[in-house]
């Protein structure tokens, strides 16, 4: 295996896999925590708003994985100087990144395949599959990126958890990530295109065969994620804080 | 070649006026443990964290195995192992955990990193904890932790900051012994330290960094030559008068019920009689790099230590 894969690879094990087996109700309440709004969507709506509500929570659940990696890797440079020992060493950034992301995946992957599960049985079809495996792994990527990038932001505010709330804010409350975007004004409508949890929402609803809008397509959706998962992944390896200025 | 070659290094942090580091010109040898002591906030961590690719300089040049600190790093980076100040290893992992797997991270395969985890932990006593999480080991064997994975690796130059702080006087001297193993194998060192003993146990070169700035450089012996007596003599303070041990040379407070008086050679056996005839305890000893320091770096006014 190339060197860094296997680093990235270890960094997760022991960053996830050892950790989990070591404390393993870890994995429960991080399994729990994506269904919550699903579950209260799902019983105000009578469960009519199913498919919004899981293409919303699985969204919302990657997002939050990104935000969590950035407050991990803060953690680990502040709190335990790791990040120190990874710096002075033949590690890559983009490597560390990797392999912490990794370990985040690890803990949403129960999460995960139930979302995923969840989307396949409200409708999406077998076929599917792979559409609905790229969006969650392309989402997953640039999010992380984005975390690590915020992370070196983060270090040193007092206010890291209004702006990770915030930041969820932005890309999994306002843009049509849980609703229609039929239900957006035109003007907003195509202000959220500039948002790449909408094309994630909106890629994982075609999957469910719920309408998209005629300005809209996978290869636009696949367009726009992959341009910000390039931006993030740019500005991750140019601007997040590695050598210290 | 050198193993670190820094010119003129000066760092100043963001949003500070003052410079942490000024005009810092070090050479360390290749194979050689190299010190840097000086007070808190003297700048050790600052030089220490720039060689070792972690920091940036603000101005002046730095090379680590010949290669440029800065534009080079990369290079560097393949050479380099380091225990940074205050690091904690990670608390559900275990001693065997975190060596293992960072020599994999860094290249080794399993079954070499097999054999050199079991080495350093037997080195360093940590064998028997080898599978306790770190959250369940005391403060000195989770800093042994770190210097374990410092020194497992093979690599050219170590970066050892602060590495014994908080071990029992028997753990440190098994680091000593592996820092001295490094050594023996060519390897270099870059050590900070608060323990005068260890410095001078250990260090082939010592600089005293003062304020950003190198104060005195030299080897042990270079240094002691700095306090310009040679020779000091603790005696009980109990109805001595000072002024007449001034006449012997300069004379501080210990603070322990003693006086200490440096002087000369040539004044021992005066002192001695003196301290005898009043029975008072005595010892005479070489000056201690622990004076030099104090002698080169301490605020004895403001300590209020001179008697
Ligand atoms: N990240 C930072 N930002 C701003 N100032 C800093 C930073 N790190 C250190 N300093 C300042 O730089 C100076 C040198 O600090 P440094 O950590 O190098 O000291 P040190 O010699 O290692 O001290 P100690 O023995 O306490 O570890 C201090 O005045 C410190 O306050
Ligand atoms: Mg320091």
């Amino acid at each position: 295996m190339m060197l860094p894969v296997r680093q990235a690879f270890l960094i997760a094990y022991s960053t996830g896999i050892l950790w989990l087996r070591r404390n393993p109700s870890s994995l429960f309440f991080s399994a729990i925590s994506p269904f919550s709004l699903l579950f209260v969507l799902f019983v105000i709506s009578n469960g009519q708003y199913s498919q919004f509500a899981i293409a919303g929570s699985l969204v919302m659940a990657l997002v939050g994985y990104g935000l969590a990696l950035g407050q991990d890797i803060s953690f680990y440079k502040t709190e335990y100087k790791i990040q120190d020992v990874f710096v002075a060493s033949p590690v890559s950034p983009l490597t560390y990144m990797m392999g912490l992301a990794l370990s985040e995946l690890l803990f949403g992957l129960p999460a995960l395949t139930v979302l995923a599960a969840l989307v396949v049985y409200f409708g999406a079809s077998v076929f599917n599959i792979p559409l609905i495996i790229a969006t969650i792994l392309l989402l997953w990527s640039s999010m992380s990126a984005m975390g690590f990038f915020l992370s070196s932001h983060m270090l040193h505010m007092r206010n890291a958890t209004q702006v990770i709330s915030f930041v969820n804010v932005i890309l999994a409350v306002l843009p049509p990530v849980f609703y229609p975007i039929a239900n957006l004004p035109d003007s907003l409508r195509y202000l959220s295109y500039a948002v790449p949890t909408t094309h994630a929402s909106l890629m994982l609803q075609h999957s469910m065969g719920l309408p998209t809008p005629a300005e809209w397509s996978l290869g636009f959706g696949y367009a726009v994620q992959i341009a910000y998962l390039v931006g993030f992944v740019v500005l991750a390896k140019t601007k997040a804080i590695w050598r210290e200025t | 070649m050198l193993a670190i070659d820094s010119e003129r290094l000066t760092k100043r942090y963001k949003g500070s006026s003052i410079a942490a580091l000024n005009d810092v010109s070090i050479k360390v040898e290749s194979a050689r443990i190299f010190t840097l002591l000086g007070r808190n906030g003297a700048g050790k961590t600052t030089f220490v964290r720039m060689a070792a690719t972690q920091l940036m300089p603000t101005f002046g040049s730095i090379s680590v195995l010949g290669y440029d600190a800065v534009r080079q790093a990369k290079q560097v980076r393949q050479l380099i192992s380091v225990v940074p100040q205050e690091g904690r290893p990670l608390r559900a992992l275990t001693p065997w955990d975190h060596v293992y797997n960072w020599l994999q991270i860094r290249g080794e395969d399993k079954k070499i990193a097999k054999e050199k985890t079991e080495d350093i932990l037997q080195k360093l006593e940590l064998m028997q904890f080898r599978d306790r999480p770190a959250m369940n080991l005391s403060g000195g064997m989770k800093q042994k932790i770190l210097v374990a994975m410092a020194l497992a690796v093979d690599a050219k130059l170590l970066f050892l900051d602060e590495p014994t702080i908080g071990l029992d006087p028997v753990s440190r001297r098994q680091v000593w012994a592996a820092i001295k193993d490094w050594k023996a194998k060519g390897g270099s060192i870059l050590l900070t330290t608060h323990y005068m003993d260890e410095a001078e146990i250990l260090s082939d070169q010592i600089a005293i960094i003062d304020k950003g700035s190198v104060v005195a450089e030299g080897t042990i012996h270079d240094l002691r030559k700095i306090i310009p007596q040679n020779t000091r003599i603790d005696v009980a303070k109990d109805g001595l008068d000072i002024d007449m041990l001034k006449s012997y040379g300069s004379v501080v407070d210990t603070g322990a019920g003693t006086l200490r008086v440096f002087t000369f050679e040539s004044s021992i056996r005066e002192l001695s009689e003196l301290a005898l005839k009043r029975n008072l305890p005595f010892t005479v000893s070489p000056v201690t790099l622990d004076d030099v320091f104090v002698y080169l770096v301490g605020n004895l006014e403001s300590g209020g230590q001179r008697a």
